[in-house]
C-alpha cells in the first residue's frame, strides 16, 4: 500500500502517482514492507501535540514557524495578513516577517512571498505571485489562492523549508 | 496451408529449433494460456494461432514446404517491439500490486533513410465523409472545402479518393477513382451547400462503401469522417460498421468541430478501428487538422497495426492508453487492440497497466507476453509480427532502479488526464463540488507540469462549476483534448537515425 503525503489516499503498491490527486508517490523502495518514519518531537515546545493535524487555530494562539537549518524557532501571533518575504534595501515595502537572516536571498525566496491570513479560527497561506513558489507539504499553490493551514504543515518559499506549529495558550 | 504470421515468431522460437524445442515451447504456452486456468481474451486468441502454428511445424515435411516458401516471401522491412517495466523486480507482497509497461513498436530505420531517398510516399485509399448539415453553414464549410482542395492538392495520380456528403441523407460527391482530374473534383467540392440535420450513420455507410470497393493490403484504406453535431440512436450501429470495416482493412478516423458533438462517441469511433479522434476548436484550424492527418498517412510504413495481449493467468491488464501518435485510451476488452499505423518517422507508443496478485512465490516468473502484428506496405510480402515474452525476478531485494525517467513522464502525464476525467466525472453525476474541488486540484497539478495556461483554464472552469453549477461544452473538450495533446508531444521521438 502506498498512502499519499498530499491527501491520504491509499494507492496499491506500484503506482507511481496518486490516483486521487495525482501527487508523486515517492519511490523509496517498497513502503508496505518498511517502517513508515515518525516527526521526532525534540522538545517540548511541541506538547501541544494533541493538535497535530488539526486546522483549529484559537485565539489567543501562537504560530510557531521552525525551518530547518534553524537552531531556534520563530514564534509570533499573526493577525490579519503576515506578509512573509525578503527585506530589500531597495524595495520600501518590507515584510512583517523578514526571512534574511535564513538565507533566503539565496534560497529564492521572494520580496513578497507569500501571507499569512488570520481568520476567525484558522489561518490560510496565499502564494504572493513568488518568482519560484510557495508549495504546501509538497504541492504547489495558485497564486492568490488561500489554502487552510494546519498544525504540523510544510510550507516551502522557493528552497526554503518550515514547518509551522500552533501552539495554543488555553491547557 | 496459407497462413499469415510467421509460426517461428508466433511459438517464439528460432527458424532453425529442433523438434523437441517447438514440442516444450508449445507445451509451455498451452499451460499458460489455456482459457482452463486463464480468463485472458488476449490469452485465448494467442493461444489459437500458437496451435496452428504447432500443427504445422511438428510435422517435418510440412515444415519444410513452409521453410521453402518463407524463403520466397522476400521481407525487405521489419519493425521492433521493445518493453520497458517501471519496476526491474517485484517483492513478494501480502497485497496486490501494479507494474506499467511502456511499450514502443519502432519503424525500421532502413525504411526511413529509403524513403527520404526515393520519396515515394505510401499510396493512398481515401473517403472523407463530411457533414454539411445546417449548422455547418458559413465560415466552416467554407474551411471544409479549402480543406478538401489542398488535400486534392497533395494526392498522386495512384492515389484514390472519395467524398460523401451527409446530413439526413448520404450523398456519393466523388465515387472512388484514382486521382485524374484534380480540377474536375475541386469542382464538386465547391458545389458542397449547408441544410438539414446531422445523421452520421448514413454518411460512414455511403463513405465506408466507396472506400471499400478499393480497399487492398498494400494501401493506406483510411475514411476520415468531419462532423460539428450529434447523431441520435444510430450510435450503435456506426459502431458496429466501423468495426467490420476494421476487419476489413479500413481505418475510420474522427474529427469533432466546434462544442456540439459527442467526444465519447467519436472516440469509440477511433478506438475500435484504431483511428484518430480530434477536437478541432475553430473552423479556421480545420485546414490545419485534415491537411497534418492526410500528411501523416502518406508516411505510413505498417497500416493495421495491432497489438495482442495475452497476461498470465493469474495477472491481469487493467488499462491500456495509447500515448503517440495521437494519444487516446484503448479498449482492453478486446483480444487485439488496434493501433492504427505505424509511421516511418514516428514510434507508436503505449503504457499498460498490469494487477500482479499477492503473495508471489520468489524466483523468476512470466508476466505477459505481448505480439504486435500490422502489414509494411514496402515489403512484397506485408504481414509481419514481433513477439516480446515479458518476465520478471521476484525478490525480497529491495528494487533500487530508478523508474525509467520516459515511463515516469508519461504516466505523469496520463495522471493529469485521469484527474480531468475524474473531475467530469463527478461532473456529470451532478456533484458539483467534487467536480469543483477535483478542478482546483487539476489546476495545481498543470502548474506544477508547467502547464501555466491549462491551470487556468482548469481553474476557470472550476470557478464556472462552483457558481453556476455548469461546465461549458467547449472548456470541457478543450481540456480534455489539450491534457491528450500533452502526452502525444512529450512521447515525440527522435527519428530512428538517432539524430533529432
Amino acid at each position: 500500500m502506498k498512502i499519499c503525503s498530499n491527501c491520504a489516499h491509499e494507492n496499491r503498491e506500484g503506482y507511481l502517482y496518486c490516483e486521487e490527486c495525482g501527487q508523486a508517490l515517492n519511490a523509496e523502495g517498497v513502503s508496505a514492507i518498511r517502517p513508515t518514519k515518525h516527526f521526532e518531537v525534540a522538545s517540548d515546545e511541541f506538547s501541544a501535540h494533541a493538535t497535530w493535524g488539526t486546522a483549529r487555530f484559537d485565539k489567543d494562539a501562537t504560530i510557531i514557524l521552525r525551518i530547518s537549518d534553524a537552531a531556534d524557532p520563530i514564534m509570533f501571533q499573526p493577525r490579519g495578513q503576515t506578509i512573509i518575504g525578503r527585506a530589500d534595501n531597495t524595495n520600501s515595502q518590507k515584510p512583517d516577517l523578514d526571512l534574511t537572516p535564513y538565507g533566503a536571498l539565496e534560497k529564492g525566496v521572494s520580496r513578497i512571498h507569500s501571507a499569512i491570513f488570520r481568520n476567525d479560527d484558522t489561518l490560510t497561506v496565499v502564494d504572493k505571485g513568488s518568482a519560484n513558489g510557495t508549495f504546501l507539504n509538497g504541492q504547489r499553490l495558485i497564486p492568490n489562492q488561500p489554502r487552510v493551514l494546519r498544525d504540523g504543515d510544510e510550507i516551502r518559499l522557493g528552497k526554503l523549508i518550515a514547518h509551522i506549529f500552533f501552539k495554543s495558550t488555553q491547557p | 496451408m496459407n497462413i499469415d504470421f510467421d509460426p517461428y515468431v508466433i511459438l517464439g522460437v528460432s527458424p532453425d529449433a529442433s523438434f523437441d524445442e517447438i514440442k516444450d515451447a508449445h507445451r509451455r504456452a498451452v499451460r499458460r494460456l489455456h482459457s482452463d486456468t486463464n480468463p485472458n481474451k488476449g490469452a485465448v486468441a494467442q493461444l489459437q494461432d500458437i496451435n496452428v502454428a504447432y500443427n504445422l511445424l511438428s510435422e517435418a515435411d510440412r515444415r519444410q514446404d513452409y521453410d521453402i516458401q518463407a524463403r520466397k516471401k522476400q521481407r525487405e522491412f521489419d519493425f521492433v517491439l521493445r518493453v520497458t517495466p517501471s519496476k526491474r523486480s517485484l517483492a513478494p507482497l501480502p497485497e496486490p500490486q501494479v507494474i506499467y509497461l511502456l511499450v514502443e513498436i519502432l519503424p525500421d530505420p532502413r525504411a526511413l533513410s529509403q524513403a527520404e531517398r526515393i520519396q515515394q510516399p505510401s499510396r493512398l485509399n481515401l473517403t472523407l465523409v463530411l457533414d454539411h448539415s445546417n449548422s455547418m453553414n458559413g465560415a466552416r464549410l467554407e474551411r471544409v472545402k479549402a480543406a478538401a482542395h489542398k488535400i486534392i492538392d497533395q494526392l498522386n495520380e495512384q492515389d484514390i479518393f472519395s467524398v460523401v456528403t451527409f446530413n439526413d441523407y448520404a450523398d456519393v460527391v466523388i465515387p472512388a477513382t484514382p486521382v485524374q482530374d484534380k480540377a474536375g473534383l475541386k469542382a464538386r467540392i465547391s458545389m458542397m451547400a449547408a441544410s438539414g440535420g446531422t445523421e452520421i450513420f448514413k454518411g460512414l455507410q455511403a463513405g465506408i462503401e466507396q472506400n471499400r470497393q478499393y480497399v487492398a493490403p498494400r494501401l493506406v484504406n483510411h475514411v476520415i469522417m468531419l462532423t460539428d453535431g450529434n447523431t441520435y440512436g444510430d450510435q450503435e450501429r456506426c459502431l458496429s460498421l466501423v468495426k467490420q470495416a476494421a476487419a476489413e482493412g479500413i481505418i475510420t478516423s474522427a474529427m469533432g468541430l466546434g462544442s456540439d458533438w459527442n467526444d465519447k462517441f467519436l472516440d469509440e469511433i477511433a478506438t475500435i478501428s484504431g483511428g484518430a479522434c480530434a477536437y478541432i476548436k475553430a473552423p479556421s484550424d480545420v485546414v490545419k487538422f485534415l491537411n497534418d492527418h492526410v500528411r501523416s498517412l502518406v508516411n505510413v510504413f505498417v497500416e493495421r497495426l495491432q497489438l495482442s495481449v495475452a497476461p498470465d493467468a493469474d495477472v491481469r491488464l487493467e488499462t491500456a492508453f495509447k500515448l503517440s501518435p495521437n494519444s487516446q485510451p484503448l479498449s482492453v476488452d478486446t483480444a487485439e487492440i488496434p493501433l492504427g499505423n505505424l509511421q516511418v518517422n514516428r514510434i507508436t507508443s503505449l503504457l499498460l497497466q498490469f494487477e500482479i496478485p499477492a503473495n508471489l512465490r520468489l524466483g523468476f516468473r512470466s508476466i505477459a507476453r505481448l505480439i504486435a502484428r500490422g502489414d509494411i506496405l514496402a515489403n512484397q510480402y506485408p504481414p509481419f509480427q514481433a513477439l516480446s515474452d515479458f518476465s520478471i525476478g521476484v525478490s525480497t531485494d529491495i528494487d533500487t532502479h530508478e523508474t525509467p525517467p520516459a515511463l515516469l513522464d508519461a504516466l505523469g502525464k496520463l495522471t493529469l488526464y485521469r484527474l480531468q476525467e475524474r473531475a467530469q466525472e463527478a461532473f456529470e453525476n451532478g456533484d458539483f463540488k467534487e467536480a469543483t474541488r477535483r478542478l482546483e486540484n487539476l489546476a495545481t497539478r498543470f502548474l506544477e507540469h508547467g502547464q501555466a495556461e491549462l491551470a487556468e483554464q482548469a481553474l476557470a472552469e472550476a470557478h464556472q462549476v462552483a457558481a453556476t453549477s455548469a461546465l461549458s461544452s467547449e472548456g470541457r473538450k478543450s481540456l480534455k483534448f489539450q491534457t491528450r495533446f500533452l502526452l502525444s508531444s512529450g512521447a515525440d521521438v527522435p527519428n530512428a537515425n538517432g539524430t533529432a
